[in-house]
């Protein structure tokens, strides 16, 4: 299976576009201003490619990087060191190591070589930043590029420290750097539709949610990482041999603050935009640049003052973040729904049906947080083709517990079993594979993609290539109802269509065993009608389990095969509907906090 | 979409003109400079003291008497990639010599693209001695290199009758490194002892550590030098006399600014180099004078001199040369011997490119700098860049 396999046929068509746009106007440019603008095209080609390095990791993942500018320097040394003649080597690196001295390599060998050297370089970077939260990632992207710097100043013997490298050949021709970018246009554009793409995107929109929905965001933010790094690298290569001339501070704050300039300004969320933002500020910057040291109109001579390409660069940035937070392209990649692919949904009967083995187990589970025990010695069973209610007053420990379920909290004591698997204190997307799906007390959506690739990604953890993957997602949403708005993003859905497709993104995990909390919050009588509906035939086409938590008495009554009551940490009672409503103790626990609605 | 068509057409409209004529007789200088960013501290002045002295020239009669100077000035923002591109305009447009950053990687960068087209090119205040070497025998310095300043220094201080030095440098640039590696070099070959050495982070404020290291030598240094410059060297300074150190400090020309008169008392006694001072009834003092004059405003820095100088230098060339053709300008240059400028004489015979010229040694008096010796390095002593 090739890794673009199933991707949209639309994602190919958007990608040409740009690669048309953009090397169309870098002949334009290059046939209007001759030499200089050759040069304009081959800077901005370079950013272009360069913008995109960055936005395969930032846009993706929503973590933005400020280290790529290093680790563009360590592509731009190692580049020029396998580069360059003999004679000058010798004399501007000394104590080069023998095994590096004189290969003076064509530019495709040595580039494959920083390709490999990109690619190692970003698995062992990404250790650390994919144990990082979100938040901090960033922040760990900032000691990467002091590390780097540093590191590069010290390696005196290979890079001169911080003298200028010089004599490296200028291999970078306008050509290359269109290459390059085409090249970049169409990783990066493709990517985001791939099962990769799609996993970091969902990490970025909800990480919990994503991770509930078996997207190992760990693992998926570690690949994301170390293919953009090896991006960076390889266009480090080309950049420095475009400068001619550097040194590390060449690839420090400065470089790395415009090429997120040019992100921002477009919108990191799409291809598009990192391309236009990139564009825009090249184009903002060479104009400037003109007109800085003065304008003659006629008899009117307007001064030349320095500085105006920095001010239009700030203005832009000020203005992008003032009037269009998400940047000039928003969520929107340019190109037409063409050509046009009909998805056909997988036919119902085909989807899984998973065989229904052994009931959830909650054995002896304790929590305690210090000295208080929110948890006692919890034990029940949520068996295959019922449904189990989980109640209880608030404060009875039932959020404590379903964290302990999905793996988000380990218990002090006690096991969780799923399908005779052991899962207690494993992570959350570990707990989701092993055929536990969810939905949200809060609904937890991946709200700026679309319905249909919600829905995929879940699909996608389950094993199936992207077409496949999108076939069961189409499926799940006919059935949920809410197949015509398959190419609508997620954030646009009224309350109600919201929990419908939570549920049926849970429900592509194609899941032993479904924990709905609170389904019914915040909906009137008739949408919980239909959702009971929507239940009662989820649990007749599938042979799952249901477990689900709610204070709306009529709906789980109405709804459970059995019950489960908690109350300040102990199960209080279990039995039949019927039963549980006639317990003297389950009624003390509601009476006495006046949550009984009936 | 609209946005981006948007871009792409104010794009197209934008850029309109890009070339620029010149008459049969002209001579046009291109300057890929700092106007803005990190290296404007040093290119500002030097550009106003280089207009200065095109407008004299071009009132007397041009280069050589005849070349009138054509200016074509463009703005680097301290990045070696707008240098680059700067540099590529200006070879476009035909320029017969270009003047390069007070830096080394923009001057490589762009020295390499004006090599080829064999421009002479200078370098305003660019003072690494590695910069000739690296691009070819088209490219030049102006100012006094690295090696040269560390070469009397440690000449200076031989002479003193210091014996044990402490060196205090930062590997974040080749100024802050290299010069004071010059120094030991040179000192420890006319018989001095390196006590012991530092270093330092630029920008890092604190230098708790540092001072400490220093305070805890036995025995005590004679002086300590350094390459160190602002916001480091007064940080560095207040904190080394606040623990007590009252070792003498000897330091480059990075510290010829008017912060460090203005530390006060802590400042008296620091030695260091500089491209000249303008003593009473000296050349620069007239010329100090002068761009007051012309300006409303003394010149706060010896770069708005050494930025003068340069069209003089180009002028002793072309009239050497008797054209502005690349190669004989280039030759002339090389060959250029004790031509009298502000600051002393300068010396590009026998020379790397770089130029041998007078270096000045200041002592810092309360609140004012006094010229101990100016003089120009042996080159015995000048190590090899």
């Amino acid at each position: 299976m090739l890794p673009w396999t199933g991707v949209p046929p639309r994602a190919w068509t958007s990608a040409l576009l740009l690669i048309a746009g953009v090397g169309g106007l870098a002949l334009v440019v290059s046939l209007a201003f001759g030499n200089t603008g050759v040069n304009i095209a081959t800077l901005a080609l370079m950013q272009v490619a360069a913008v995109l390095a960055l936005a395969t990791f930032s846009g993706n993942s929503g973590i933005v990087s400020f280290g790529h500018s290093a680790f563009m320097g360590i592509g731009a040394y190692v580049f020029s060191v396998l580069v360059m003649p003999k004679g000058i080597q010798a004399s501007a690196l000394p104590n080069l190591p023998m095994w590096l001295q004189g290969h003076e390599l064509s530019i495709a060998a040595a580039l494959l070589i920083v390709l490999v050297v990109g690619l190692v370089v970003g698995i062992l970077s990404g250790f650390p930043l994919a144990r990082l939260s979100t938040g901090s990632a960033a922040i760990g992207t900032l000691a990467f590029l002091i590390i780097i710097h540093v590191t590069l100043i010290g390696a005196r013997d290979f890079t001169r420290g911080s003298q200028t490298f010089y004599g490296v050949p200028r291999l970078t021709t306008v050509y290359v750097a269109f290459l390059a970018a085409a090249a970049f246009i169409l990783v990066a554009r493709i990517l985001k539709e791939t099962p990769l793409g799609l996993k970091l995107r969902a990490a970025r929109e909800n990480e919990v949610a994503a991770a509930a929905s078996g997207v190992n965001v760990r693992l998926s933010r570690h690949m994301g990482w170390a293919l953009s790094i090896a991006l960076s690298v390889v266009v480090g290569a080309l950049y420095g041999s475009f400068l001619g001339a550097f040194s590390p501070k060449d690839f420090y704050f400065d470089l790395i603050f415009t090429l997120i300039s040019m992100l921002i300004v477009g919108g990191m969320l799409t291809v598009s935009g990192a391309v236009a933002g990139t564009v825009l500020l090249a184009g903002v910057v060479q104009i400037l640049r003109q007109a800085e040291t003065g304008i003659d109109l006629g008899p009117l001579h307007i001064p030349g003052i320095f500085g105006l390409p920095q001010l239009g660069m700030g203005l832009a940035l000020l203005l992008t973040i003032w009037r269009r937070p998400l940047g000039l392209m928003g969520l929107r990649e340019i190109g037409p729904d063409w050509p046009r692919r009909k998805l056909e949904p997988m036919p119902p009967e085909a989807l899984h049906t998973t065989p229904a083995g052994a009931p959830l187990e909650v054995d002896q589970v304790t929590m305690r947080f210090g000295g208080l025990v929110a948890l006692d010695n919890i034990s029940f069973s949520v068996p295959p083709r019922q449904v189990t209610g989980l109640i209880g007053p608030n404060g009875a420990g039932k959020t404590t517990l379903i964290n302990i379920i999905c793996g988000q909290t380990k218990p002090t004591a006690g096991r969780i079993v799923i399908g005779g698997r052991e899962m207690a204190g494993k992570a959350p997307h570990c707990v989701a594979m092993a055929g536990l799906g969810r939905t949200f007390q809060n609904i937890r959506l991946f709200d700026r993609m679309t319905a249909l690739e919600n829905v995929t990604v879940a699909a996608i953890s389950k094993g199936h290539d992207a077409m496949m993957a999108r076939r069961i997602a189409l499926a799940e949403l006919t059935r949920l109802g809410l197949a015509h708005r398959a190419e609508d993003l997620a954030g646009s859905f009224a309350y109600g269509d919201r929990r419908r497709l939570e549920i049926a993104r849970a429900l592509a995990l194609e899941p032993k065993f479904l924990l709905l909390d609170e389904p019914a919050a915040g909906m009137n009588p008739a949408e919980t009608d239909a959702l009971i509906r929507v239940l009662e035939s989820i649990r007749a086409d599938h042979e799952i389990g249901l477990l689900v938590v709610e204070h709306d008495m009529r709906l789980i009554m109405r709804l459970s095969d059995r019950m489960v009551v908690l109350n300040k940490g102990q199960k209080i009672a279990e039995g039949t509907p019927q039963e549980i409503r006639s317990n003297p103790k389950v009624i003390e626990a509601y009476i006495g906090t006046k949550r009984a609605r009936h | 979409m609209k946005n981006f068509r948007f871009a792409v057409l104010a794009g197209a409209i934008g850029i309109v003109s890009l070339t620029s004529a010149a008459a049969a007789e002209d001579i046009t200088i291109g300057l890929a400079t700092a106007q803005t960013g990190g290296l404007a501290y040093a290119d500002q002045p030097s550009l106003a003291g280089f207009k200065m002295a095109v407008d004299e020239i071009n009132a007397a009669g041009g280069l050589g008497g005849k070349y009138k100077i054509v200016l074509d000035i463009k703005d680097t923002r301290t990045d070696t990639a707008a240098t680059v591109q700067a540099a590529q305009e200006l070879v476009a447009a035909g320029v017969k010599v270009m003047i390069t950053p007070c830096d080394a990687d923009p001057s490589i960068a762009a020295g390499q693209i004006s090599q080829p087209a064999q421009i002479p090119t200078l370098t305003f205040c660019g003072t690494t001695p590695t910069i000739t070497e690296a691009v070819g025998d088209y490219m030049f310095g102006t100012y006094p290199a690295d090696n040269g300043q560390a070469a009397l220094l440690a000449d200076y201080a031989a002479k003193k009758g210091y014996k044990n030095i402490y060196v205090l440098k930062s590997p974040d640039s080749a100024y802050t490194l290299r010069l004071p590696e010059y120094f030991e070099e040179v000192f420890k070959k006319k018989g001095g002892t390196i006590l012991g050495e530092g270093t330092y982070t630029m920008g890092q404020q604190d230098f708790a550590a540092e001072v400490t290291k220093i305070k805890a030598l036995s025995p005590q240094p004679d002086a300590i030098m350094t390459a160190a410059y602002e916001p480091d060297f007064p940080a560095f300074l207040q904190q080394l006399r606040g623990a007590g150190v009252t070792a003498a400090i000897i330091g480059s020309d990075g510290i010829d600014s008017p912060t460090i008169t203005g530390l006060g008392a802590i400042a008296n006694g620091i030695v260091h180099t500089t491209a000249g001072s303008p003593v009473a009834g000296s050349k620069l003092a007239a010329f100090y004078d002068k761009f007051k004059e012309k300006t409303g405003a003394a010149p706060e820095t010896v770069y708005v001199a050494t930025g003068y100088e340069i069209p003089y230098i180009l002028d002793a060339a072309v009239t050497a040369a008797g054209s502005v053709d690349g190669p004989a300008l280039r030759d002339a240059l090389a060959n250029l011997k004790d031509v009298e400028v502000l600051t002393g004489k300068v010396t590009y015979a026998g020379t790397n490119r770089m130029p041998i010229r007078d270096i000045t040694i200041v002592e810092i008096q309360d609140g004012k700098r006094a010229p101990v010796v100016t003089a120009m390095p042996d080159p015995a002593d000048v190590p090899k860049p």
